[in-house]
């Protein structure tokens, strides 16, 4: 794109410099045999915080003879210039038309992005539908989380990557050129990539439904394809690469810090959480190359702030020795050290104190539900008494700002199980003023947020029917008057029709397709932001091919009924999860795999797990 | 030790926001190893001042900054050292190391010095801006009350226009400015958009030439 026009299309957005490109250590490369446009559908601030994508991005640049640079969903200011002005979408490091790439890789991280899918597609003049598109058009590939069921979005990927993608990106790019170096067709080159492990090829199967509309098989038409796609996994997780010198933001950003990820997988078993299955077994770094990282990153950035991620940094097994640590190199510099998904316990609670010393931060904990009885049922570990003493010393340490994470609508979910969420919110509220005045805060924020559960493949809760609109309203009211006169206390909830919508494709099959485009078709752009949410725009596509959102989202599954995941293989086994959601059902704690092995994957893949 | 710097706002980076720049520059002192001071208090942050903020879209070469340091180091060896790690559109370009008790920035600055490109000008915009400027200029500001009018006539010191090309030197003091955008859109009226004209600092000038050079009567 030549710099008059460009010029012309940021002068009429709102924050240019989500297409400006040209941050500190971002990666020009003039040219390269295989050219990647790695595509984030959401807004710049967001796709910028997600780690993931940024791992690709140093791996896949790290590829002699590849490219890759970063596309973000243009906002609708922007989608609304480029279309008024007959231009395509660009990349950032070079301001390339996206079609010019000859892979197009999208990031699935949640399922409420999906439309955002089609604006980069059709701002590039690529055809939406895989078998639409022409010999010329680049090859559309996807992964991440959401991949673990990828049938509504199968029918417009050519490829879809399971797994881990530090190994399995560079490979696919080494089979690519030589595919590219030997003028292979469209076909060929998609039965090159097939033979990779952890790459599943959409085009090679066709699914057959049974006369009443339910799904019955994947059936392969592709005589070489493989019958179940095996997830790719890292196995030596320390010693792979992570993302070099990080992309430093002009904008303010969500995750706008250093973030190390201290390892990858949970050994927690929490029954609703996809993220708990689907990256098992957990893999971690070592501490001295958590510090290395940590060091290197903070040299080549500036940032003030660095993160210790995972799904659960609390389970660290070094966190003892990291934290105090990493607080001791970096307080001299002025960074402070921030721990998410916190588990506070005594040992900490020095290190505590000394974290806010450098900079304050919020303490979120998550018990998810408000009774002991219902957190047994998700195998949420945590206690009444863990998180009042937890709060005790976040606030007897300075703090006075906390947020409690719930979830309403979770399987055998009763009255007594949301009057238990007020009755915790009532008990921390009381932890806070039962302390003296001069050795607390003045005032406390409690911030009581109840999201509604969605339940997802490849967890115990898979087969459950999701709480109706209706039903999530009634308790969502039920809810705020039961918090009502709580001192401190905030509700924070949200309209369930998202929810209701992220069931429906999370557990879709392939017809569910269709609807995303007619949704798209209908004006729907960035779902999951209340401003441009359009439910209107879902309930036509809904409408227009027939399909009862219900019948995704509020059926009871039988066990035995064949899902739409069912050719993919996540590692764990169905066995497992039916297991687990038996001990649901009886309100059986399963116990953290650090403790003992309780045989997720079964004999087959024994060898993936070092615990 | 407090260390005022002036540097540059090129083309790439032009719509880097004034809060945006603010972040940058912390960022580029710690790259840098810069010992900066910080403020007392419950959230200690760099003592770090800007003169003026620079609207989003234009260029400058005349943006001033003022940082305290925790100890003394060569000023070049600041310039040097900042500029080494500055994402690239950014240079500092003079520095001064002056006495704690020296006036802030927004205290010393009284006017500036445009160069406006204007793409596509109307064949009469040098009567336009003539017969503009022989009355009051009333435009709509966004003020913290609300919308209000106000005459900008009084900030605008003097122009030169020929060709496409206009000079401006407006006010630029602690208690206001000349607004390039409202001043524009005013002349060129429905014309106007962001895309019609681009604006770059010359200068900022100063009362008493001290740092900055001293404001002229009217422009070169």
């Amino acid at each position: 794109m030549n710099s008059a026009c460009l010029d012309a299309l940021l002068s009429q957005v709102e924050k240019p410099a989500r297409y400006t490109g040209g941050e500190l250590n971002s990666i020009i490369k003039e040219d390269a045999f295989v050219k990647v446009a790695l595509c984030f559908p959401d807004v710049y601030e967001i796709g910028m915080s997600h780690l993931g994508t940024r791992i690709l991005y140093n791996v896949m640049n790290a590829c002699e003879d590849a490219l890759c640079e970063r596309v973000y969903a243009p906002w609708p200011d922007m989608e609304n210039a480029l279309k008024q002005a007959g231009e395509p979408l660009f990349s950032l490091e070079t301001k390339r038309p996206i079609a010019s790439f000859d892979i197009v890789a999208f990031s699935l991280l949640y399922e409420m992005c999906y439309t955002n899918i089609f604006t980069v597609l059709e701002l590039s003049g690529i055809p939406f539908y895989a078998k639409d598109r022409r010999e010329s058009d680049p090859l559309v590939i996807c992964g991440g989380p959401c991949a673990c069921n990828p049938e509504p979005i199968a029918p417009f990927m050519d490829v879809v990557l399971l797994g881990d993608g530090e190994e399995m990106n560079p490979e696919l790019l080494r089979v690519f050129a030589a595919c590219k170096r030997n003028g292979c067709d469209k076909r060929d080159t998609l039965l090159a990539l097939s033979k990779i492990e952890g790459v599943y090829i959409p085009s090679f199967y066709a699914p057959q439904y049974a006369e009443n509309g339910d799904f019955i098989r994947l059936q392969s038409v592709e005589p070489q394809a493989p019958d179940r796609i095996l997830r790719r996994v890292v196995r030596d997780l320390d010693a792979a690469p992570y993302i070099g010198k990080p992309i430093v933001p002009y904008l303010s950003i969500v995750h706008d810090r250093i973030a190390v990820e201290l390892f990858r997988g949970c050994t927690r078993g929490c029954r609703f959480c996809q993220a708990g299955f689907i990256y098992r077994p957990v893999r971690e770094r070592k501490r001295e190359t958590l510090m290395q990282q940590a060091k290197d990153m903070v040299a080549c950035t500036g940032y003030d702030e660095i993160s210790l991620l995972s799904l659960s940094s609390g389970d660290y097994s070094d966190l003892h020795a990291l934290v105090p640590e990493i607080l001791d190199e970096f307080a001299p510099q002025r960074v402070s050290v921030s721990l998410p998904s916190l588990r506070i316990d005594s040992l900490l609670k020095n290190d505590l104190e000394r974290m806010q010393a450098v900079r304050k931060a919020g303490l979120t904990l998550a018990p998810e539900a408000g009774t002991q009885r219902l957190r047994d049922v998700i195998n949420k570990g945590v206690t009444e008494e863990d998180l009042i003493r937890s709060v005790t010393d976040a606030f007897e340490a300075g703090w006075n700002g906390v947020k409690l994470y719930f979830m309403i609508g979770l399987p055998t979910e009763t009255e007594e199980d949301l009057l238990g969420i007020a009755d915790l919110a009532r008990k921390v509220s009381q932890a806070f003023y039962s302390i003296p005045k001069d050795r607390r805060e003045k005032g406390l924020r409690l911030s009581v947020s109840a999201s509604s559960f969605v339940p997802k493949p490849w967890t115990p809760f898979q087969w459950e029917p999701q709480d109706t609109k209706e039903s999530i309203i009634k308790k969502q009211q039920f809810l705020r008057n039961a918090l009502k006169g709580i001192r401190g206390v905030e509700f924070a909830y949200h309209a369930p029709n998202i929810s209701v919508l992220e069931a429906v494709v999370a557990r879709g099959d392939r017809r569910i397709a269709d609807v995303l485009l007619q949704a798209y078709r209908n004006g729907a752009r960035f779902d999951s932001w209340d401003e441009h949410f359009k439910l209107k725009a879902w309930e036509d596509a809904f409408a227009a091919y027939d399909i009862d959102p219900a019948y995704y989202a509020n059926r009871r599954r039988d066990t035995e009924e064949p899902l739409p995941w069912d050719h993919i293989d996540m590692l764990v086994s169905k066995a497992y999860l039916k297991r687990e959601r038996e001990n649901a059902y009886a309100a059986t704690v399963t116990r953290d795999c650090r403790k003992g092995c309780n045989g997720c994957m079964g004999e087959r893949y024994a060898d993936y797990c070092k615990i | 030790m407090r260390i005022i710097a002036r540097f540059e706002k090129t083309e790439s980076v032009r719509f880097v926001s004034h809060l945006d720049i603010q972040r940058l520059f912390q960022r580029a002192f710690r790259r840098a190893q810069i010992p900066l001071a910080y403020s007392q208090g419950f959230n200690p942050h760099p003592i770090l001042s800007f003169a003026t903020a620079l609207s989003v879209g234009y260029t400058s070469e005349a943006e001033w900054l003022d940082v305290k340091l925790a100890s003394d180091m060569d000023k070049d060896d600041f310039a040097r050292r900042v500029n080494g790690t500055l994402p690239e559109g950014f240079r500092i370009i003079e520095v001064f190391s002056v006495d704690e008790r020296f006036p802030s920035l927004s205290a010393i600055m009284a006017a500036a010095d445009y160069t406006l490109q204007v793409f596509d000008p109307p064949a009469d915009l040098a009567p336009r801006i003539e017969t503009l400027l022989s009355a009051p200029i009333m435009v709509e500001k966004r003020t913290k009350g609300g919308m209000r009018t106000v005459d900008i006539r009084p900030m605008l010191y003097d122009y030169r226009y020929s060709n496409g090309f206009m000079r401006i030197l407006g006010c630029l003091d602690a208690k206001g400015s000349l607004n390039i955008d409202l001043f524009m859109g005013a002349l060129l009226k429905q014309d106007a958009s962001a895309a019609s004209y681009r604006v770059h600092r010359n200068r900022i000038f100063s009362n008493d030439g001290v740092l900055m050079p001293k404001m002229p009567e009217r422009l070169s």
